[in-house]
């Protein structure tokens, strides 16, 4: 059970790079869709015992972030006729080498963590910790809106991870309610690409630094 | 009625006014002058000795969660008299200077604000908690803000607004820390005697610096010249007459109520000397008639904090009687100092709204015009230079006896408290040079320019406001026995133990021989106005060198008047000179402009105040809108947090 656990937190860390060191923005969201599934079925496996709770948040996840959140960045991407990711701030192989810096740091920074034995022996911290920072470095070292958003999501997923650590004591409302405020951000932020891009023939956010105040 | 119930119905009338002047300009002046006599019926039996020697009221009933706590003891109220006497002073003075029919935007708001700052005042008078004394401190500050820059489309008028806006809330950043601590330490906001809290002595700095802004000490008075200069006139009286006295009133109400460091005296006593020497230096430079006002205004806080600081040594010096003296004459002075400047602002103010000029470079001739005007601008310039038989002269020779006194007394004070009389001396001897300088150029001579020609007496209403200040200059100068009862119950309520009931020698002397000294002066004018009228006077154009196209403008200034002085100090007082000689046997024309910006201001509170736009416009460029160097913050924050908790769990 630990083991399957741990392999597929490891998938996901092996993700977060993937995405970091892709230029192109359909393997970015393809690869935050996958981590999306692996992560939404992370909840059964912890589990000794069937719950129909635990079970529904789990077919939740996978669904609003496997399925409906990709298809509708995709959906804004072909709509703002953009194909590929450019000039990004931080290059590729340098976010690869923070990406993986921060894997070893989170690891590390893991051990010093007072956690509860049951926990002590999984990735699940460390792991949370890496989709957190490969989420903060996305959204520093991208210029796109869209990857912005993948950026986002992979931020989102590593807080998702953390919070199963807790998962007996989250009640099945405020899941619903992160995944609800996710989609909807996200579909917000669908349109506005389209605006954006209709209004300004660019989705580059450097450019929008007007309304600063 | 009460003293309470008369501060009440004073207050009642203020908030009224503020709430109803701004369309109703009569009742305005109704309600203003109805809440001055209210004031004035509490504070005068208290001086006096008929009243009780303290009002307090306690409530239950909590402002931001402080339970009120109102005291009028005899310090305050000699305070609370010059707030209403030059408060409804200066209202009866705007409602003809500054009218509806010419200004119909401004003096609606001018209305609202002075009632508000008058209030507010009040309660900065009687708030015996820290924080209602912090909050009623702010309101008189805003208020004065805004009167200040009742002439909105005056650039000057702004900046100066904004500058003393900036250095009042710099004052007001050490009064919050001087109250907070108090609170700190005795566990609560009451205010009241604490003189057996040792530990509250250092607290004095705090208040000194604190209160000294407002109070325009020497070197934190560089907001003063230009807000006095650029404010409307009634308002420039009232700031010089008595907000500033409100900083004052706070340095000498918590020397009195909390233990003072040893140095406090010194300290005092030095900043004094400076702000009266310096002061009024740079007032005699000054070509700006309200100017001119403004830093004399430095020098009369000057006297007040050198016999202050004569109290403050004299305490350290084991309850010496020298101190009660220089206390006396501090005390006293800030009477006058409240009655002959608001009564020379206003003569300024007068000139102003005949002429529409303050440079003195453009005025002369005035007396002609404006008889009245310029009979009570010189009564006011005899008083503040401290000649006899005025008040000027009264409480100057108070604190002169007192440090006379000290440096008989042959202690280690003496060597000290002499260069202050000194110093005192010089500055009184600038001060008649200024205003012999400033009273000629205005009013005597040929007028330099139309405007000046054209000028003509003001109404009633700006001349009765004058009248009345000239008559209590006249009356304190006169009869300094009748004004002493109020002066020894402050100086007990400022120090119990200083309780002295009967009037000093002196002083009953002195008023003898102001008296016999205005008898003398009377007859000697009467003599001469007969002569005159026996002989006739005959009028002559002034010998011009057989120069046969004199014009106006070839008469001494105000400019050579300075001059001699200017070219003493160039290098302290930062001046800058323009000067295009007239060349060729048909010069087209020739420039002097001679300009004395304030020094502490150009060379050291200027550049400090660039050094920390500079910083500050650097940091605001880490503000520039795009969001991966805010994901970038956010996430160096979030390390230094993280780096924070870490060391703590190691420790």
């Amino acid at each position: 059970m630990g083991s399957t656990m741990n392999l597929l937190i490891g998938l996901a860390m092996g993700l977060n790079l993937l995405a970091l060191g892709s230029g192109r923005l359909s393997a970015i969201i393809r690869a935050t869709a996958v981590q999306g599934v692996v992560l939404g079925v992370m909840p059964l496996l912890l589990e000794y015992t069937f719950d129909w709770m635990v079970a529904l948040v789990a077919l939740v996840t996978v669904a609003v972030k496997g399925f409906v959140i990709p298809s509708l960045l995709r959906r804004a991407m072909r709509a703002a006729k953009i194909q590929r990711e450019e000039e990004p701030l931080i290059g590729f192989v340098p976010s690869l080498l923070l990406g993986a810096g921060g894997t070893i740091a989170a690891i590390a920074g893991a051990r010093m963590l007072p956690l509860l034995p049951e926990h002590a022996g999984t990735l699940l911290v460390p792991g949370s910790m890496a989709s957190i920072l490969t989420g903060l470095i996305l959204l520093i070292g991208r210029v796109k809106a869209i990857s912005q958003v993948c950026g986002y999501l992979i931020l989102e997923n590593g807080i998702y991870l953390f919070g199963l650590l807790l998962i007996h004591s989250t009640p099945l409302l405020v899941e619903s309610g992160i995944l609800l405020d996710l989609t909807v951000g996200v579909f917000v932020i669908g349109i506005i690409v389209d605006r954006i891009q209709r209004a300004f023939d660019s989705l580059d956010t450097r450019k929008l630094t007007v309304l600063r105040e | 009625m009460t003293t309470g119930e008369l501060l009440l119905g004073a207050a009642l009338c203020l908030v009224l006014g503020a709430a109803l002047g701004p369309w109703f300009p009569r009742l305005w002046l109704a309600l203003l002058l109805a809440a001055a006599t209210g004031a004035l019926g509490a504070a005068l039996p208290m001086l006096a000795g008929a009243g009780p020697p303290e009002w307090e009221w306690r409530s239950a009933f909590a402002v931001g969660g402080e339970p009120v706590h109102l005291r009028l003891d005899s310090l305050s109220a000699l305070f609370l008299v010059i707030v209403s006497f030059v408060g409804g002073a200066s209202a009866v003075y705007s409602s003809e200077y500054w009218s509806d029919d010419t200004r119909p935007v401004s003096a609606p708001a001018g209305r609202l604000w002075m009632s508000s700052m008058l209030v507010a005042m009040g309660l900065v008078l009687v708030a015996s908690n820290g924080l209602h004394f912090l909050i009623a401190w702010e309101l008189f500050t805003v208020s004065a803000y805004f009167l200040i820059t009742l002439e909105r489309e005056s650039r000057a008028a702004r900046s100066a607004g904004w500058l003393y806006l900036a250095a009042s809330h710099g004052g007001a950043v050490l009064l919050l820390g001087f109250f907070a601590a108090i609170a700190a330490r005795t566990g609560s906001w009451d205010l009241g005697p604490m003189r057996d809290h040792r530990d509250l002595a250092p607290l004095f700095w705090l208040a000194l610096f604190g209160f000294g802004v407002k109070g325009g000490v020497f070197p934190v008075h560089v907001w003063l010249p230009s807000a006095h200069a650029n404010a409307p006139s009634h308002v420039s009286a009232l700031m010089s007459g008595v907000a500033i006295n409100m900083g004052i009133y706070g340095m000498m109400r918590f020397s009195g109520w909390l233990p003072v460091p040893a140095a406090a005296g010194w300290a005092v006593l030095g900043l004094g000397a400076a702000g009266a020497l310096l002061g009024i230096a740079l007032a005699f430079l000054q070509s700006d008639l309200k100017r001119l006002l403004a830093y004399c205004t430095v020098e009369n806080v000057g006297i007040i904090l050198i016999g202050f600081g004569g109290a403050l040594v004299g305490v350290s010096h084991g309850d010496a009687p020298w101190g009660r003296l220089a206390l006396a004459g501090a005390l006293l002075h800030v009477w006058n100092h409240s009655l002959f400047k608001s009564l020379l602002f206003f003569g300024a103010g007068s000139v102003l709204h005949a002429t529409g000029k303050r440079e003195m470079s453009q005025l002369g001739g005035l007396w002609r015009s404006m008889p009245w005007t310029a009979g009570l601008f010189a009564l006011g310039a005899v008083a503040v230079s401290g000649l006899p038989p005025l008040n000027g002269f009264v409480s100057e020779w108070l604190v002169y006896l007192g440090l006379f006194d000290a440096a008989a007394s042959r202690g280690s004070a003496a060597w000290m408290l002499m260069p202050a009389a000194i110093v005192m001396g010089m500055s009184g001897a600038l001060a008649l040079a200024t205003f012999v300088k400033a009273g000629a150029t205005v009013f005597l001579g040929a007028g330099r320019s139309k405007a000046a020609d054209d000028g003509r007496e003001c109404g009633m209403r700006m001349l009765g406001p004058m009248f009345a200040l000239g008559s209590a200059c006249l009356a304190v100068g006169l009869a300094p026995v009748l004004f002493w009862p109020a002066i020894s119950r402050s100086i007990e309520a400022w120090r119990p133990e200083w309780a002295v009931s009967e009037a000093p020698a002196p002083i009953i002397t002195l008023g003898w021989v102001q008296a016999a000294l205005a008898a003398v002066a009377c007859v000697a004018v009467a003599w001469l106005w007969r002569k005159r009228a026996r002989n006739g006077l005959r009028r002559a154009p002034t010998w011009g060198c057989a120069y046969s196209a004199p014009t106006a403008r070839m008469q001494y200034t105000g400019g050579s008047f300075s001059g001699i002085v200017a070219s003493w100090v160039p290098r302290i007082s930062g001046f800058s000179r323009i000067l295009r000689r007239p060349r060729g046997p048909f010069p087209s024309g020739a420039t002097w402009i001679e300009e004395f910006p304030d020094t502490v201001l150009s060379y050291a509170i200027e550049p400090m105040a660039a050094i920390v736009l500079r910083v500050s416009a650097a940091t605001r460029r880490l503000q520039h809108g795009r969001l991966q160097f805010y994901v970038v913050y956010l996430l160096s924050g979030l390390a230094v947090v993280a780096i924070l908790v870490w060391i703590g769990v190691k420790q």
